[in-house]
């Protein structure tokens, strides 16, 4: 069990302990993902870039890190 | 989309027999072919995707295609861009390319332009189309194709391929995101990116059932659903998107202005 001020999510797939009430940008800069060009999915829903600042994430949120494709 | 069983399409025995296989089904039918015959869409791109998309749709039996791409045929492009051959290479794309679709089905007509899409932005050759498959490499590029569809009112049908990895999405203008709300972003050019040939043939195909579908009218289609493949685990995901109330492309055409 994760401790009171931390939340278990999964993130890409993979169970990770992360600060309570950290937000989607706090999430990316702790995971370094990539510069720029990054698409964020929290439960399967599309979180738009302008609101990582604002987005919570919850215990038990699935979070997925993509990167999109642009090659034809 | 456009068709709206105004114009009179007629199909001969032949071509009756071509389409046999999908005519005989009920979701399609003889009306049905006759929609397919009645569209023209525009394939923005001939490297990987278009390879396919082209080819999937011209033996379908689109009445008009339109194809461009601005490059020739060279060696490096041969592991995955099918409709080109090695004794194309320092063809023009558009003309290799409209060469085989000629002699995969001569009941298409199809145009072919060498050329940038850039420069095509207002004028009739994309305007025309009922739907836009988008087969470019790159974001500018898909930045231009999705004003023409917001402009014009035209579904534009996002493919995008990396690796061993590929995304795909339908936007229809009002009604659906648009390519600006997804990827409201820019990115550093990466130069050459490395690509296996099945992932634009897996892509470009489910491009060409939305194309289809959306021509036939059937649903349960992409939009507001960003499909995304992984080749190497072997998985497909989708994430659900909706209109970015803050982008600045499409909020105008919401405007009405
Ligand atoms: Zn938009």
């Amino acid at each position: 069990m994760a401790a009171r001020d931390k939340i278990e999510v999964v993130i890409n797939g993979v169970r990770e302990v992360v600060p309570k009430d950290i937000t989607i940008a706090g999430l990316i800069e702790i995971y370094n993902e990539r510069d720029g060009g990054l698409i964020v999915e929290q439960n399967n829903r599309y979180v738009f870039p302008q609101r990582y600042g604002s987005t919570i994430v919850k215990q038990g949120d699935r979070i997925e890190f993509i990167n999109p494709d642009f090659g034809g | 989309m456009k068709y709206t069983g105004q114009r009179e399409i007629s199909l001969s025995e032949e071509e009756l027999r071509r389409y046999n296989r999908q005519i005989i089904m009920p979701l399609i039918g003889i009306e049905g072919q006759k929609r397919l015959k009645d569209a023209c869409v525009f394939v923005a791109g001939l490297g990987g995707l278009g390879s396919i998309s082209s080819m999937y749709l011209v033996a379908a039996g689109i009445g008009s295609l339109r194809i461009i791409d601005r490059d020739v045929v060279d060696t490096t492009n041969l592991n995955r861009q099918v409709i080109h051959w090695t004794d194309d290479m320092g063809k023009e794309k558009s003309v290799s390319a409209l060469e085989k679709l000629k002699r995969l089905n001569p009941y298409c007509n199809i145009e072919a332009i060498t050329g940038s899409i850039d420069d095509l932005e207002s004028s009739a050759f994309i305007a025309d189309a009922s739907i836009i498959v988008d087969a470019t490499d790159n974001l500018e590029t898909r930045r231009v194709l999705n004003r023409v569809s917001l402009e014009k009112s035209i579904p534009f049908i996002y493919g995008g391929v990396d690796g061993f990895s590929g995304m795909v999405t339908t936007f229809v203008p009002h009604e659906t995101p648009c390519f600006d709300c997804l990827f409201p972003f820019d990115i550093k050019k990466k130069g050459a990116i490395g690509v296996v040939g099945p992932t634009p043939g897996i892509i470009a195909s489910i491009q060409v059932m939305e194309a289809i579908k959306l021509i036939l009218g059937i649903e349960g289609t992409l939009k507001g659903r960003l499909l995304y493949f992984s080749g190497i685990d072997m998985l497909f995901r989708e994430v659900k998107v909706e209109k970015n109330p803050e982008c600045p492309v499409c909020s105008r055409y919401r405007a009405g202005l």
